[in-house]
């Protein structure tokens, strides 16, 4: 293969004293969708804020499709196709729901020429439709639940039809049949097709999360992440049984248990 | 007298409002409190003198092209100067200011410190509730009304203003959704500057023009956005009435203690803000994050 579709090399980057991000390298494929686990303060969300160039790294290379995206602002970075939830969810809380979708619809990428507001109300609504929210669609996003917070940060995601879906945690707080909801619309994205006015070709994903039991009828592959490096890559299976994996692990929480201590 | 209160009101307000609420739009989208926000003002009234007593220009086209001469002059004092000091505040302020006082320093030269004023648009009277009033302040008080219902409508109704809207919510957030929110705060310091040229264009034939005409509208309108709270445009239309009002009060019941008006406006506020310390319409600081 002459260039990945999604590559990071040697990343690294340090908050004053600590090396939150420390040389990682790592590679996505088209259609590929990766788990990227470790406990906390493995430099997960730190590596997806790097991605979205929220942050700037201190050395190291990020490429999509062949392209070095490394300093560009997240905006120029969404409108090449890549898009990012947070673990932390950001709705914008004095607008209605609707509206915060409408924001990235109007993304250079989403939008065609002279398209009319309410072409991209149409294309806003079938988000939330896929996210399964739109009955709230004129709720304002201040009176919105955890759960729901979460959907809302997937519709807006979707919104610019990115060939990159990068999750910060998005199984994060959510109860048992809010995950498998959740899991079943990742699936269902993956798969790809139109979503009323939003088409998804087998989108490419990275899934973050602290354990592997929401990520395993997902994923093709995990990568884990411990102190700011990678210290495991492979089939999901190889990974649960890794030395070092479980060394990390150990004495926190197991590896596929539900976040209590081993 | 009834009337006269009203009608200097309203001519108050409604420039209060069209000043402050883009001072408002510029906070809210770009971060930047912009202390040269009312020297467009006196600009666009300067410029008009020019193009009319200096070129000889008609007052209507002197009026469009001196608002389109501070939108340049405010873009490019935004992108040159402003924008890359954006992220340290201080440096922001001290900047904002400096550039007020360059443009003051350049009509005192250009111009001396005497008082200049401009011919009115239209000329005659029209009577309002039996009052004689002149026409040129029935036409301020229409331009200025409609200029800030289509800044609302271009706000609340396109997408441009839910770029400027979602920006001005949350800059970070708005970037990670395709926002080139950097384009957005440029379109936004037009706007807002189009806004103070404006009003300082439909009040010129009405005002004097000196050099220093920015620095009390200046204090007025942060008056009126901490009053209003901050980031609510709503807000700022709101406050604007309330100081207007009272400054017209002040100037109608107590002439002989006119000087006092801004000192009493800035005591409405301070009560205000005893009452309510995230002012009218604030959401008290809700954290970004």
């Amino acid at each position: 293969m002459d260039s990945a579709f999604f590559e990071i090399e040697g990343l690294v980057k340090r908050f004053g004293g600590l090396t939150a991000v420390d040389g990682v390298s790592l590679s996505v494929d088209m259609s590929e969708v990766v788990g990227l686990i470790g406990p906390n303060g493995a430099g997960k969300s730190t590596l997806v804020k790097l991605a979205m160039g929220l942050l700037r790294p201190d050395r190291g290379s990020i490429r999509f499709r062949g392209r070095e995206i490394t300093g560009l602002p997240p905006w120029e970075i969404v409108n090449l196709g890549i898009a990012g939830t947070f673990q932390n969810t950001r709705p914008f809380r004095r607008m209605p729901i609707i509206a915060n979708v409408m924001v990235p619809c109007l993304a250079p990428r989403a939008r065609k020429r002279g398209e009319w507001v309410k072409r991209i109300e149409a294309k806003a609504r079938d988000a939330l439709e896929f996210a399964g929210i739109s009955d709230l669609a004129l709720e304002p996003a201040s009176h919105l639940s955890h759960g729901d917070l979460k959907r809302l940060e997937m519709a807006r995601a979707i919104a610019t039809e990115p060939d990159l879906l990068i999750l910060d945690e998005p199984f994060g707080g959510l109860n048992p049949s809010e995950s498998e909801l959740l899991a079943k619309s990742i699936k269902r994205l993956h798969k790809g097709g139109r979503f009323g006015r939003l088409h998804s070709e087998g989108v490419a994903m990275i899934i973050i999360d602290h354990k592997l039991s929401d990520l395993l009828p997902i994923v093709d592959r995990v990568i884990v992440m411990h102190f700011g490096r990678v210290i495991a890559s492979g089939l999901p299976q190889e990974v649960v049984n890794d030395p070092q994996v479980i060394e990390a692990y150990l004495g926190r929480e197991e590896v596929e248990g539900d976040g209590h201590p081993a | 007298m009834l009337t006269d209160i009203l009608i200097t009101t309203l001519i108050n307000a409604s420039v209060y409002a069209m000043l402050a609420t883009g001072f408002s739009l510029i906070f809210g989208v770009a971060r930047i409190i912009n202390l040269a926000h009312t020297a467009f003002y006196m600009l666009a009234g300067y410029f008009i003198f020019s193009f009319t007593t200096v070129l000889g220009l008609g007052l209507l086209p002197a009026m469009l092209l001196s608002i389109a001469l501070v939108v340049v002059i405010a873009v490019l004092s935004y992108r040159i100067l402003i924008d890359p000091m954006r992220e340290h505040e201080a440096a922001v302020l001290i900047i904002t200011v400096a550039l007020a006082m360059v443009f003051q320093e350049l009509m005192l030269v250009f111009y001396g410190g005497h008082f200049r004023s401009v011919p009115q648009l239209v000329s005659g009277y029209v009577t309002v509730l039996g009052v004689r009033v002149s026409s040129q302040y029935v036409v301020t008080i229409g331009a200025l009304v409609a200029i800030l219902a289509a800044v609302w409508l271009v706000l609340m109704k396109t997408r441009l203003g839910l770029a400027i809207r979602a920006t001005a919510q949350d800059r970070e957030i708005a970037n990670v959704m395709g926002m080139d929110v950097s384009l957005i705060s440029t379109v936004t310091m037009a706007i807002a500057s189009a806004q103070a040229a404006a009003a300082g264009a439909l009040v010129a034939p009405l005002f004097i023009l000196e050099p220093r005409m920015w620095l009390y509208p200046l204090t007025i309108v942060l008056a009126i956005v901490v009053l209003g709270g901050i980031g609510s445009l709503k807000g700022s239309i709101i406050a604007s009435a309330i100081i207007a009002l009272s400054e017209t009060l002040v100037t109608f019941l107590l002439p002989s203690g006119a000087f006092l008006k801004g000192a009493f406006s800035l005591g409405v506020m301070i009560v205000v803000l005893l009452i309510r310390p995230e002012g009218l319409f604030g959401v008290s600081f809700e954290g970004e994050r």
